[in-house]
């Protein structure tokens, strides 16, 4: 029996990734993920102002940083009482979806797409098209993206002022309201998206796309006239050609916080989502209610000062205690719903929230790699039906409040309390959790959707979802393991937001390509 | 043609994604415009990682020319100046810029994390971030204040939080020309930082007049009340407008100041420290007690159209003199 341990590394995932492997005759046995970095936000938070918060927290990440905003602002306005009035909250879900489409479009056609490009597929069916589409730089589709998400992120710098880093989401509201100038600037801004969605992408029309009832009609729709010539139908037969709806399963249990939250709701004081989240139990087959309370992380692998099992976020710390010689491999923390190892992004977002078509092809083919993948462009055509949503409502409803002070004068200290704020952002269920005491920040968590799956093993030794996903892969010739890149960018990671750094024995070195 | 070089370290890559919305010269025509050639950047290049060590070794090797190594990030040295808390297999990466900073022509720290530390750097500093040749505002950092480029030039500081798009992609397309870029004491392009966040911004008559915001979400100005930096800022934004439509100020969004030295701020960043009703920080280069004269007449001449119903309380810097 051959056991080796390999070390790969991984570009365009957002930060740096490394992925230790223990294969025995050619399939993964062991996986762990790792990131390479330590920044600690959540320190620099503590003792300062609480709205600093808005300031520090959408730094956390370049290509999300509004999720964080909103995740931000949800949390104090917990802490204090607030509801925010119904056009703030059309305004936040408008910029999150704006931005949930750019990441969407660049994770799949920057990041995703181009591992089809790699060399050793050179004899495959249709190469030269998926050059000509994906290539970096220089295919359509790829050049189309650049242009289209430029184009997509002005929406949110019609309110925020600048994407990514703007704080214009404040307790009580947003910044700015919506206007006639504005709403029609956005308006052009998502019509031009969907008509390229509608030529290049999807080869149709988008309601007809998203009515699509079941899996038997989705390959219908992608044999059929323009949209069998468009790159959704180009990757996924790709796709299926290197059997990627077959492998990187990962953890059943999936994680939505749901997704759009509905504005007259929120303006009560009711934090409603108008697509649904919850917690898709895998071994119980149900659904279950979501329960904050559930969330809890683990430091047992984590580079953190020990603690015994999980700890809820307000109860959490996060004081490093960096042991490269011992068992605990990463920075990250493993956050588990009960003692459930989950997987969130847009999978999970569009399973939980109803999505009959996903729902189908999940009950006949099972998640895989390439499902996570056709998840994430499904979804930037609800991102861009509910970010349409927001405009036409707001058009209805103009002159109304976009924010609503807090009582008590602006000098008074803010007031103690505790909160959370959950948000879909783009690669899934996102959390911040804090406590304000005296006006400061006493104790502030983020649980990313990337914390999520990515974590290292819990006090149970349970393998996070990543580390699950990659188990049982075959790598036919170790030194080239493009599959594992496919699995990899399939979570669209982003290593900014959470994992951090390992250090390793390295006795084997590979290059994931 | 020349080469381009991009490696992040203690970064949210927030600088590379605003990059992409620049439109004049953007991206692409970086590339097939202005000739330059990008060996490396993290988040769009295709090759795999063994070309990422392939080129650090050819380049300190001096057997591939790097013209410009475009740092993103805060550069961390913790645990105890190893830099090993933000590594590359198994260098630190504060190892592999440095290397990589000796065989450039010229270095550009993209965003104020990796000109002077950013926001890593405040307190209590975590991971003991650095700038590359600054931190916060004194002069050092991992180069030293005397490193300079084999141009001979110090590292180019593009600051921002994220640096604006247009800073970025015309100081890149100026540098790949081979022309000389003037700098501020600070080292940034003076082209960028010049102009005050303050000029060009829409709340201007507002201020103009003493038209001060309580509260956020008004259309008044933001600088007696509410954290504004905009009158103490250098940077563009209110003159070549993000994303081509707007700037923070002009969405009702305090300028935090996000590309000085000293960005985040100590003290709450959406708070006005104030003497009496007078921010203690005036209007770069102004002198208080004229500011204090100008004040009281302008409130006194404020226009009607300017005194909205729904604004709230004004501003009172007469209470100051009364």
């Amino acid at each position: 029996m051959a056991r080796i341990e390999l070390n790969l590394d991984l570009n365009r995932v957002e930060g740096d990734l490394e992925i230790r492997l223990m294969v025995e005759d050619g399939v993964v046995v062991e996986a762990r993920t790792v990131g390479t970095m330590y920044r600690g936000l959540e320190q620099i938070l503590i003792g300062r102002a609480a709205r600093d918060a808005l300031v520090i927290t959408p730094r956390v990440c370049g290509i999300c940083s509004t999720s964080h905003l909103y995740a931000a602002v949800l949390a104090l306005e917990h802490a204090w009482g607030l509801h925010p009035p119904a056009n703030a909250t059309r305004v936040r879900n408008l910029c999150l979806g704006a931005e949930g489409l750019q990441s969407d479009l660049r994770h799949s056609f920057l990041f995703f797409a181009p591992d089809f490009c790699a060399p050793r597929y050179v004899d495959r069916p249709e190469y030269a098209r998926v050059l000509a589409e994906f290539e970096p730089f220089q295919g359509r589709i790829y050049r189309e993206t650049l242009a289209a998400t430029r184009r997509i992120v002005r929406i949110v710098a019609e309110f925020g002022g600048q994407w990514p880093h703007s704080s214009f989401m404040v307790p009580g509201g947003v910044s700015m309201g919506p206007d006639l100038r504005r709403l029609l600037a956005c308006r052009a801004e998502l019509d031009a998206a969907r008509q390229w969605l509608e030529q290049s992408i999807l080869g149709g029309d988008m309601e007809a796309w998203l009515a699509l009832p079941d899996a038997s009609a989705f390959h219908a729709w992608l044999e059929q006239g323009a949209a069998a010539d468009a790159a959704l139908a180009l990757l996924n037969r790709f796709a299926r050609g290197l059997q990627l709806h077959r492998i990187g399963v990962g953890s059943g249990h999936l994680l939505s916080y749901g997704a759009c939250y509905e504005p007259e709701a929120m303006a009560r004081g009711e934090r409603l989502t108008r697509m649904s989240g919850g917690f898709w139990d895998a071994d119980t087959g149900r659904v279950q209610a979501l329960d904050q309370g559930l969330i809890n992380e683990h430091v047992r692998h984590s580079w953190y000062q020990p603690y015994a099992g999980g700890r809820h976020p307000w109860e959490g710390e996060t004081v490093p205690d960096y042991r490269p010689d011992s068992d605990r491999y990463s920075w990250a923390k493993a956050p588990r719903y009960g003692d459930k190892v989950v997987q969130t992004g847009p999978l999970a977002e569009l399973l939980l929230g109803g999505d009959a078509m996903l729902q189908s092809l999940y009950r006949e083919e099972g998640g895989s790699a390439w499902l996570r993948q056709l998840a994430r462009l499904r979804r930037v055509a609800y991102g861009l039906q509910q970010s349409r949503s927001m405009l036409d409502e707001m058009a209805l409803h103009l002159g109304e409040p976009h924010f609503e002070a807090p009582s008590g004068a602006p000098a008074e200290a803010d007031p103690d309390g505790d909160g959370y704020g959950l948000v879909m952002a783009a690669r899934g269920a996102l959390g911040h959790w804090v406590k304000v005491r005296e006006g400061v920040i006493e104790k502030y968590q983020i649980v990313t959707p990337t914390a999520w799956n990515a974590s290292p093993r819990d006090s149970q030794g349970q393998a996070g979802h990543w580390e699950q996903s990659l188990l049982g892969l075959k790598l036919g010739d170790s030194e080239d393991t493009t599959e594992i890149g496919h699995i990899i960018r399939s979570h669209d990671p982003c290593l900014v937001c959470t994992v951090h750094m390992m250090s390793s024995d390295q006795r084997l070195r590979f290059s994931p390509f | 043609m020349p080469t381009l070089f991009w490696i992040q370290t203690g970064a949210c890559g927030g600088d590379s994604l605003a990059l992409l919305s620049a439109e004049s010269p953007s991206l692409e025509q970086l590339l097939s415009q202005h000739g330059v050639e990008l060996l490396w950047h993290p988040s769009l290049s295709h090759a795999p990682t063994r070309r990422f060590d392939e080129l650090i070794r050819a380049i300190t090797a001096g057997e591939q020319r790097l013209d410009i190594l475009c740092v993103e990030g805060s550069i961390v040295t913790a645990p105890r100046g190893t830099g090993m808390f933000d590594r590359h297999k198994d260098r630190a990466k504060m190892d592999i810029v440095r290397d990589l900073a000796q065989a450039a022509q010229a270095v550009v720290a993209m965003g104020t994390c990796a000109a002077y530390g950013g926001v890593h750097a405040a307190p209590p500093n975590p991971s003991d971030c650095t700038g590359l040749q600054f931190e916060r505002a004194a002069p050092g950092g991992l180069l030293g204040a005397e490193w300079r480029s084999k141009r001979g030039l110090p590292v180019i500081n593009v600051a921002g939080c994220p640096a604006h798009p247009h800073a970025m992609s015309q100081t890149l397309a100026w540098l790949a020309m081979g022309l000389p870029i003037a700098l501020d004491a600070i080292n940034r392009p003076k082209a960028f930082f010049s102009a005050m966040v303050h000029q060009g911004c829409n709340r201007n008559e507002h201020h103009e007049y003493d038209v001060e915001d309580m509260q956020p979400g008004g259309a008044g100005c933001m600088f007696y009340n509410l954290g504004c930096e905009g009158p103490m800022t250098q940077a563009i934004c209110n003159d070549d407008l993000w994303q081509g439509v707007s700037s923070k100020t002009r969405a009702g969004v305090p300028c935090v100041g996000c590309t000085a030295p000293n960005f985040p701020k100590e003290g709450a960043l959406f708070e006005t420290e104030k003497i009496g009703a007078v921010p203690v920080r005036l209007p770069l280069g102004v002198e208080r007690p004229r500011y204090m004269a100008y004040k009281n007449l302008a409130r006194a001449a404020v226009p009607s159209r300017l005194r909205g119903a729904d604004q709230p309380k004004r501003n009172t810097t007469q209470s100051e003199e009364e």
